[in-house]
């Protein structure tokens, strides 16, 4: 068991649990400012939790030492398999090289105007209608179809993709893991009928993801990629891309929904979009915390950590923490180093998707009010945001049609 | 001394962040990471401003300006 050097609480905290919107950030900031580290003994293996911005991304940067064997604090045995996350060293490096190029800044314009399209038609559908649940009918729809079509998908299957993605995290978050075995084998299936067929009839593999894979080589010893390790990139692009784009454009609008003044800046002023987008991943971050599992005995500015223990990367403290970004809580544009924050994570296994996700929300903001400039919140009903990796489970507006 | 940035390949990871604020200076390669990295790029004066910002947008800390005296004001001037 790990030393404490300085006095270290004890976490009951259980961020699993859902709150109000917003409401985890209240929890961690409060942690923070209590103290530098704490050990959580809300799961079974407990977890140390790193809260400030430089200890988080010093642990980020330190994947020799805090390694992927674990990826979420809360959820350590992971229980199924995830790439290229999962992997370390060299390893991990090759493949990343393998789909980098699919996520580069390049390859996302090069969708642009599909994404832009598409999003420019989910909205004109809920224009007239006067309202809308933003999350269901809007959040998750449109980020499966771009992402569909980004694999060289139709995006009518989004249909009933979605569904099985709903439910693999409902499953994953509610603890209810048969549900979520389930549907990622529904998910499963449906990658394993398009890889054969990609096999059989290979697109050009500089645009094709999927003809990519099937021709990657791992590395130095020239093996493929097995069928098997395919499917698990796919099925980690689908639970890593879909619940998160959803998630951010739900925090945005409930945002913008209550400050005007937020709202009428972009609205005026498009080209501060991407700043925008920026600073509203550091201000929600929903991936609020990446797990990492300890492989040698190493001490920290006053924490003493041993092999086989799991730590928690506090990226939700770290986008909050006033040492690094003055006034955290508030939204604002131009903030001096506010692109540091680390919403996507840092080091090697930063997201993958990130300037996917960058362009996709950014499409969004520009295209949504320039036809629907003004809306809000349309019921009292309390709203609801998950736990674990946070969302909001829903969000009525409603708009003069 | 004409003031240089110095881009750490071992530290970038493709971010993006620097060739976004820094245009007229720095690009993306095939895999999203900065095209220029593992360089001391020489920085005209004009775009002190932008490399001062591409220092200060890299979470990887992977970017340094050399010897760019007096200090230039970045776009928002907070401390
Ligand atoms: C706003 C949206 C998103 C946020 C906030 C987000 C956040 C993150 C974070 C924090 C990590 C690092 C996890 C860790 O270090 O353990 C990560 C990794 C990853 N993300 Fe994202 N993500 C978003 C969108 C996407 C999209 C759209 C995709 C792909 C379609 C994606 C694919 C991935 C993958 C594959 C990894 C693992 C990378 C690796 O381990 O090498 N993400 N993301
Ligand atoms: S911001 Fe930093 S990590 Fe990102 S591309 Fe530029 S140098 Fe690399």
């Amino acid at each position: 068991m790990s030393e404490q050097i300085q006095q270290c609480p004890v976490s009951h905290t259980d961020y699993r649990s859902t709150t109000a919107p917003a409401g985890h950030y209240d929890l961690l900031d409060r942690e923070r400012e209590a103290s530098r580290y704490h050990f959580s003994d809300t799961t079974e293996r407990g977890f140390w939790m790193l809260t400030r911005y430089d200890d988080v991304l010093k642990g980020f940067q330190n994947p020799d030492t805090f390694t992927n064997d674990v990826t979420s604090a809360l959820n350590p045995e992971r229980g199924i398999d995830l790439l290229p996350q999962q992997l370390g060293g060299e390893e991990h490096a090759r493949l990343r090289r393998v789909v980098n190029p699919y996520f580069s800044p390049a390859a996302v314009r090069r969708m642009e105007p599909f994404a832009t399209a598409r999003c420019v038609e989910l909205i004109e559908e809920l224009r007239p209608l006067g309202r809308c649940d933003f999350v269901a009918e809007f959040a998750i729809r449109y980020p499966t179809d771009v992402f569909l079509d980004l694999l060289g998908l139709p995006t009518s299957d989004g249909a009933f993709f979605v569904p099985w993605v709903e439910d693999v995290f409902g499953g994953i978050f509610t603890g209810d893991a048969e549900r979520a075995r389930s549907a990622s084998a529904n998910i499963t299936d449906y990658f394993d009928a398009r890889v054969r067929e990609r096999r059989r009839n290979p697109l050009d593999p500089a645009v094709d993801l999927v003809s990519r894979l099937v021709q990657a080589r791992r590395g130095a010893d020239e093996e493929p990629l097995t069928h098997d390790e395919i499917l698990t990139v796919c099925l980690t692009l689908t639970m890593a891309g879909l619940d998160t784009t959803r998630s951010a454009l739900g925090y945005m609008f409930w945002h913008l929904a209550r400050h005007d003044d937020d709202r009428a800046t972009l609205i005026g002023d498009p080209d501060a979009v991407p700043a925008a987008v920026e600073e509203f991943i550091r201000l929600y971050p929903l991936v609020i915390q990446a797990g990492r599992e300890v492989s040698r005995p190493v001490e920290l500015d006053g924490l003493r950590l041993d092999a086989g223990e799991v730590v928690w990367l506090g990226i939700g403290s770290a986008n909050r923490d006033p040492r690094k970004f003055p006034e955290p809580g508030t939204f604002r544009l131009g903030r001096k180093g506010v692109n540091q924050h680390l919403g996507f994570g840092a080091g090697p296994h930063r997201c993958l998707g990130m300037h996917l996700a960058r362009v996709e929300l950014a499409i969004v903001l520009r295209e949504w009010h320039r036809r629907i400039p003004h809306y809000r919140i349309a019921s009292d009903a309390p709203l609801v945001e998950r736990g674990s990796q946070l969302t909001l489970m829903s969000l009525p507006l409603e708009w003069d049609a | 001394m004409t003031a240089r940035l110095r881009l750490d390949a071992a530290r970038c990871t493709g971010h993006g962040r620097c060739y976004t604020v820094a245009p007229d200076l720095l690009s993306d390669d095939e895999e999203g990471f900065v095209e220029q990295r593992g360089t001391d790029l020489p920085v005209p004066g004009p775009l002190l401003g932008q490399a001062a910002d591409a220092e200060s947008a890299c979470p990887e800390m992977a970017i340094t300006l050399l010897d760019a005296a007096p200090a230039p004001t970045t776009t928002d001037g907070e401390p």
